[in-house]
């Protein structure tokens, strides 16, 4: 049960704290980075290989990024994942990886790719047939030499089919050539979460062959966060050759708006409802970094106008997870994982906005379940959405996640 | 750094390429210091360098506060700069003149003032200043939000030092002991800090709450109740972490009270509240932050620099007509101490050093007259840029900045922030005359 990985530098550490006090996972379980760190260094493993702790950590990377000695402590968080039994594993985020491997379609839902097929095939009929302007709408299936192969996370076949919507409109929009696959088309990986990495390469390594059998150029993280993570930090870290490129679709967004092919801007916005947004710590501090930051402030403010976007603080690379990810929201811990969420509840309170926008599925549900538990009023919103919106083409069942005052200015 | 250009790394593994006029670094004090001054000039800057030390800062800025050796404090920081150049030709303050040290502590605190966090200017005398051990230090400009306690500590006002259950590294009972004798009217409260369950909180935790206002409303109650008589009240700093001054505003008005801040041990809210605005801030007037990343290699031409690094998605080369190193000392990595000796880390320059390990240190720690290997560092010209083995500047492009320097102990001479604005503020301008004399 060895925890220190080899070559890792962990006794620079300082025991300065500041990753303890920059950890919104400090305290529970009366663990914290600083106190797992040095436990660590005194070898105690079987203790750190014990402590639930490691199942509230949401392996964000904020320790490491404002620590002075760049020591990743999430490393270690992985590794004493690896160490529990899988019977003594959060039941949630094992079931979850074992749906992942019990399909061709890599769901954590477990849907089957017929399913996923049938879904798809069916809400596209309906769109034509009550949306006249969308009589023409695509949603291809296993074509053969498209550009982007686009994932979905399974919450919308599954819960939501009709938030695939926005999505098919606004690639109809620009014009893209795209398709999804029947298999490996799942975004969701929570084999890395649980700590077993044979089963975090075998997704990988189905999806990665689903890509390439299409011949895509492009495999497009939808808006979900840790798919993106999970592949790209995969594929490098089991050597996998990937002949396309990994990309988000935020950065798509922002290039189709800058090129003028999806031609969105903040007039309905006539009654100066205010936005935030939240950078899913997936995509920018532990993938992309400022320069996808930077692309989503581009998006928001196009959508809502300047001056109705305000930023949390911290932000960026310096924001702070939600408390959704890592597998929290499927592990069971409510309690705990509510304590973690209160510092993002208290930065959505501290902006005043009425709304959130995020581009990941996870911190969308862990912020809207915080904002109910601690009596917030804001609402949570997917850029698809309002990018819909804005265009005036959001069908009557895409509205979900709408309040009365974004309502009000559709009708 | 564009998000195609980082993906497409993940095929080709080429390196991505940018090119400024300035690089500066490191990204503690003297490297957020040298970005501000080179914006003002109006220079093409990129600024790298890992996470840094700013976040250990009191947010007290020192110019000078005790001369060397001495047990005295320094109250005109100003007069003793001209002692401190008679007898220390070498130090780094001694080479800027002290107008322009005056010119970029008043640009400093100014830039902080826009950026949210609003500083007293540099003023003729030194300011008495709280430390979390309740003792007092001298100091130049403090943040608007302890400004309050310079002042109550100089009326001995009667006052309430009030700290939170759960919080380490303030205690308003040591603060009260330790000062007590020279400020009779000091009293202690301990309360619950709201909304927080129990075990150990820390000012970040705190600060960030109180920039929501409903978490403010209800430490007014508390605060009201342990102010009792007292119409001053002192508070370990967590006045708000993005706007501090609004934070200070909001509770005086719901409380009625005068309250200020002391700093608390590390990791605290000033630093942290530092370095956020400059990370948020600086990419905004342009400078091309690149934060979390060391330098891992730097080579000088005959046409500038060429600064090799690694994100995630593989190589950045970075070329600069300009460089500006301020990479700190021991802990920071700019200077590593080895068997041998000391040595600095990107060039190899020459380090100003005892000859042998045996003369690092004296036998008392504590001994006034310090340490020579605290004096240790890189010797440069009257324009900052660091010598080569030969005694020459290593490149007519390097400049240096901040602790790094030779002949200086910050710690001793309370003179950390000093160093580094003032080092920096003539390293940036001596950039400037040189890519002047170039374009």
């Amino acid at each position: 049960m060895e925890l220190l990985p080899e070559g890792a530098s962990f006794e620079a550490c300082l025991t300065c704290g500041l990753c303890s006090s920059g950890c919104p996972a400090a305290g529970i379980e009366n663990m914290d980075p600083r106190k797992f760190i040095r436990m660590a260094m005194l070898g105690m493993d079987a203790e750190l290989s014990t402590t639930p702790w490691v199942w509230c950590c949401t392996q964000c990377r904020r320790c490491q990024h404002v620590c002075p000695m760049n020591i990743d402590i999430s490393q270690l968080v992985f590794l004493a994942r690896g160490n529990w039994p899988q019977d003594q594993k959060p039941s949630g985020i094992v079931r979850s990886c074992q749906m992942i491997r019990s399909t061709d379609s890599t769901s954590a839902m477990g849907l089957p790719p017929s399913d996923f097929v049938f879904v798809v095939e069916d809400v596209l009929q309906e769109v034509r047939e009550n949306q006249p302007a969308f009589a023409h709408l695509q949603a291809p299936m296993d074509k053969k030499g498209a550009h982007f192969f686009v994932n979905q996370n399974s919450r919308e076949p599954m819960s939501e089919p009709d938030e695939m919507v926005p999505l098919w409109k606004i690639l109809d929009l620009v014009g893209a050539d795209w398709t999804y696959s029947s298999k490996g088309w799942a975004a969701e990986n929570f084999c890395m979460f649980a700590g077993d990495e044979a089963a975090w390469y075998e997704v990988v390594k189905k999806r990665v062959d689903a890509v390439s059998d299409l011949g895509c150029q492009v495999w497009l993280n939808t808006e979900c966060g840790h798919s993106y993570y999970t592949m790209w930090h995969g594929i490098n870290r089991f050597g996998l050759s990937a002949d396309f490129t990994l990309e988000s679709l935020i950065t798509w967004y922002a290039r189709w708006i800058r090129e003028g092919k999806l031609p969105v801007n903040s007039k309905w916005n006539t009654k100066n409802i205010k936005f935030t947004v939240q950078d899913p710590c997936m995509i920018v501090r532990k993938a992309f970094g400022e320069a996808i930051a930077e692309d989503m402030r581009f998006v928001v403010k196009t959508l809502v106008g300047e001056d109705n976007f305000i930023d949390m603080q911290p932000n960026r690379s310096a924001n702070y997870c939600c408390g959704g990810g890592g597998g929290f929201l499927q592990a069971g811990m409510t309690d705990h994982r509510r304590t973690y969420g209160k510092r993002k509840f208290d930065q959505i309170m501290a902006t005043g906005a009425a709304y959130v926008l995020t581009p990941c599925h996870n911190c969308h549900s862990q912020m809207e379940d915080i904002g109910h538990f601690y009596g917030g009023s804001y609402g949570v919103v997917h850029f698809w959405t309002l990018i819909c919106l804005s265009l005036g083409i959001l069908g009557e069942n895409e509205r979900t996640y709408l309040g009365p005052d974004l309502l009000a200015l559709i009708d | 750094m564009t998000t195609s250009a980082a993906t497409k790394n993940i095929r080709d593994g080429n390196a991505r390429h940018l090119a400024v006029d300035l690089a500066v670094i490191g990204s503690g004090l003297a490297g957020f210091a040298a970005s501000i001054f080179a914006v003002g000039r109006r220079i093409v800057t990129a600024q790298v360098g890992n996470t840094g030390a700013v976040a250990y800062t009191t947010g007290y800025l020192d110019l000078l506060g005790r001369e060397d050796g001495s047990r005295t404090d320094v109250t005109d920081p100003w007069q003793a700069l001209e002692k401190l150049a008679a007898d220390q030709p070498d130090h780094p303050l001694a080479n800027v003149p002290r107008e322009d040290i005056r010119e970029a502590f008043t640009q400093f605190t100014a830039f902080l003032g826009e950026g949210g966090l609003a500083y007293s200017r540099p003023g003729e005398r030194n300011l008495t200043a709280l430390t979390p051990a309740g003792t007092v230090k001298q100091t130049l400009c403090v943040p608007a939000t302890m400004a309050a306690g310079c002042h109550a500590y100089a009326e001995k006002s009667p006052c309430v030092i009030v700290d939170f259950k759960g919080l380490k590294g303030f205690s308003g009972r040591q603060v009260a002991a330790n000062l007590q004798a020279r400020w009779p009217g000091l009293a202690t409260a301990r309360i619950d800090f709201p909304d927080i369950m129990t075990g150990e909180i820390y000012p970040e935790v705190m600060a960030r709450a109180l920039e929501v206002p409903a978490t403010r409303e209800k430490l007014a109650v508390r605060l009201k109740a342990a102010a009792g008589e007292a119409k001053i009240i002192g508070l370990p700093a967590v006045l708000g972490m993005h706007r501090p001054d609004l934070v200070k505003a909001e509770l005086e008005r719901l409380t009625g009270l005068v309250i200020f801040e002391i700093p608390t041990m590390p990791p605290s809210v000033p630093g942290i509240r530092l370095r956020e605005m400059f990370e948020q801030v600086l990419p905004q007037k342009g400078v091309t932050l690149i934060p979390q990343q060391k330098i891992t290699r730097l080579n000088f031409d005959a046409d500038g620099a060429t600064l090799s690094l690694a994100d995630s998605f593989g190589p950045i080369e970075l070329r600069a007509r300009a460089v500006i190193l301020a990479t700190g000392r021991f802990l920071s990595g700019g200077l590593e101490a080895e068997r041998t000796g000391i040595r600095e880390t990107l060039l190899n320059l020459p380090v100003v050093q005892p000859d042998n390990r045996n003369h690092w240190y004296r036998d008392r720690y504590t001994d006034p007259r310090g340490h020579a290997i605290h004096r240790a560092g890189l010797a440069v010209d009257r324009a900052f840029r660091p010598l080569g083995s030969d005694g020459q500047p290593y490149d007519e492009r390097l400049f240096a900045a901040g602790v790094i320097l030779a002949h200086q102990d910050w710690i001793r001479g309370r003179s950390g922030a000093g160093i580094a604005i003032a080092s920096a503020y003539k390293a940036v301008a001596e950039a400037e005359k040189f890519l002047s004399s170039r374009s």
